[in-house]
């Protein structure tokens, strides 16, 4: 069955395509994960993944439409996939970026999937590395990813993308400096959305200006204002996201960092199964907690024994 | 999530076990009535599920390709302007056209007991109306999913 849903990505089948991310992101790293990868992963590294983060409510899913519509018009094959938090709680989530892009979806044919982030800090979903090899060999040019949008805390696109947008605007007060202090180094393209509204231009020159204060490699993030119900500035924006394409292009140090990332995860992820039966079995040993309750043995010097013992 | 993995970094543990239902809601057709269909968009989330709201005037083809791209366990069809039986009867042939049998479809508004054994016969379900108690509606998407899931493991 695997090989028709593969034989179905490869012809850039919807249904195909949506049957192997809800793989990845229900079995986790099962045995049907890793075929699949194992397998398409020859056919990617054509895509370029645009990552976009910035506050709620700034017009980031609206931008994504826009983008799309730009793209597609240029005969360039985009898809996009949109990240929005699972209550800790109940585990549900309201999938809500959709409805804002749903048109240039519809008009374009674009594919576009909606996850939740599970429970995941960081912004991004546990699935999101494998989601975007599939996007990827499905044949698309562009992939659009669209983070939680938690702020601060939103940092982990940078090692999934190659372009990172930050998307900001007007009216956020203060909360723009708290903002900024996570979010500044990630950036390659800086938007200043709803230029239409008050306080635009003045967003605009606080991001300006704090970017000259910081430290320059070769790479100078331009910052670009647009207005998403009018589409002005996206002519400008587009050029930004096609001249870093071009630099990326040239930077393999970028390139490895980003493997050597996700190999960091895949490596963790192998020492824990492998290990983590012994754990277990460790950790429902009484008697050795009896020890941690009498004060013979502290947490540290306990684990350090442990991994000893296991390794 | 099986137990072992709860423990990982930067994972919230308290839930996501299980691998939540997920819903698509829509109006397809001219109808301007979403109170209900918000009050079940936050009754459904806040029962675990991971939904998804099409907004208003979705066409019946904008349902199913979302569906399908989404891969939903369910399709929630709401109409209180009488249409029911021409557009959640066109999301059900399209459904079929188009070869998906491992999706659900439920449907409530304002329907006429009379047309509800038709729908059925559709495969379209539920179509529950006004004063239904949510927790009956809940349980209902649940039966659906679970069953939409069985074909899903069957079929993939
Ligand atoms: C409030 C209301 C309005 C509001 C809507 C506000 C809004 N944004 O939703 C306003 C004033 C705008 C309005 C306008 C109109 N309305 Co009006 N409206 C109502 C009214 C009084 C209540 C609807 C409501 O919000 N109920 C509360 C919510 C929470 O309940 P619910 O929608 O029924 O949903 C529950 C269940 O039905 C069920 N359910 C619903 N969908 C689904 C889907 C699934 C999958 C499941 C499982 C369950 C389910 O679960 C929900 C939660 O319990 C109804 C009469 C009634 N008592 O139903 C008329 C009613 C629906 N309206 C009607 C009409 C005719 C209109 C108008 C055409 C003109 C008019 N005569 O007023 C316009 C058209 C508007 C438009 N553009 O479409 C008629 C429809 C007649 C028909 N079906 O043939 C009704 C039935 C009144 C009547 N008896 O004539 N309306
Ligand atoms: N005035 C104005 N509103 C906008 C602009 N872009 C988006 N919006 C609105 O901002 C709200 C939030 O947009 P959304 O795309 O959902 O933001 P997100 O949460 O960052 O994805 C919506 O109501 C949009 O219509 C803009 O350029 N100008
Ligand atoms: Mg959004």
């Amino acid at each position: 069955m695997l090989d028709k849903i593969i034989e179905g990505i490869y012809r850039g089948d919807h249904r195909s395509i949506s049957r192997a991310i809800s793989i990845v992101e229900n079995e986790g790293d099962s045995e049907n994960t890793r075929n699949l990868i194992r397998q398409i992963y020859q056919r990617t590294g054509n895509a370029h993944i645009v990552g976009i983060t910035g506050p709620p409510g700034i017009g980031k899913s609206t931008m994504i439409g826009n983008i799309c519509a730009l793209l597609s018009e240029r005969g360039k094959k985009v898809s996009v996939v949109a990240i929005d938090a699972s209550s800790p709680f109940t585990g549900g989530s309201l999938l809500g970026n959709r409805i804002r892009m749903q048109e240039s979806l519809t008009k374009y044919g674009v594919y576009m999937r909606s996850l939740a982030n599970r429970g995941i800090n960081g912004g991004l979903s546990r699935s999101i590395w494998d989601t975007v090899k599939i996007l990827d060999a499905a044949g698309s040019d562009f992939i659009i990813v669209e983070t939680v949008g938690a702020g601060q805390a939103d940092l982990d696109v940078i090692n999934l993308a190659d372009t990172v947008i930050v998307v900001l605007g007007p009216g956020l007060g203060d909360e723009i400096q708290a903002i900024k202090a996570g979010i500044m180094e990630i950036g390659h393209v800086f938007v200043i959305n709803k230029m239409d509204r008050q306080g635009a231009y003045i967003a605009m020159k606080d991001i300006e200006e704090t970017l000259a204060m910081m430290p320059r490699g070769e790479w100078k993030p331009p910052v670009v204002g647009i207005n998403s119900l009018t589409r002005e500035g996206y002519d400008t924006l587009i050029e930004s996201i096609c001249k870093h394409r071009s630099f990326c292009e040239t930077n393999r140090e970028a390139r490895l960092r980003k493997f050597r990332t996700e190999l960091q995860m895949h490596i963790d992820d192998e020492l824990r199964r492998k290990f983590q039966k012994d754990i277990n079995g460790v950790l429902k040993d009484e008697g050795r907690l009896e020890e941690y309750l009498l004060r013979r043995i502290d947490p540290y010097s306990a684990a350090e024994e442990i991994v000893e013992e296991i390794a | 999530m099986s137990e072992e993995r709860s423990s990982e970094h930067g994972k919230n543990q308290l839930s996501f076990k299980d691998r939540p239902i997920k819903i698509l809601l829509a109006k397809p057709g001219i109808d301007g009535h979403d109170r209900g269909i918000l009050v079940l968009a936050k009754a459904f989330r806040d029962a675990g599920m991971e939904v998804i709201y099409a907004g208003l005037l979705p066409t019946p083809e904008q349902v199913v390709e979302t569906a399908i791209n989404e891969d939903v366990d369910v399709v929630a069809l709401s109409l209180l302007n009488g249409a029911h039986m021409t557009v959640f009867k066109k999301v059900a042939d399209l459904m079929k056209e188009r070869g998906v049998n491992d999706i659900a479809i439920v449907g409530g508004g304002t329907i006429p007991d009379a047309d509800k054994p038709k729908l059925e016969k559709l495969g379209i379900s539920g179509n529950y109306g006004p004063g239904t108690p949510i927790s009956v509606i809940i349980d209902h998407v649940t039966k659906r999913a679970m069953e939409a899931r069985k074909l899903k493991e069957s079929g993939q």
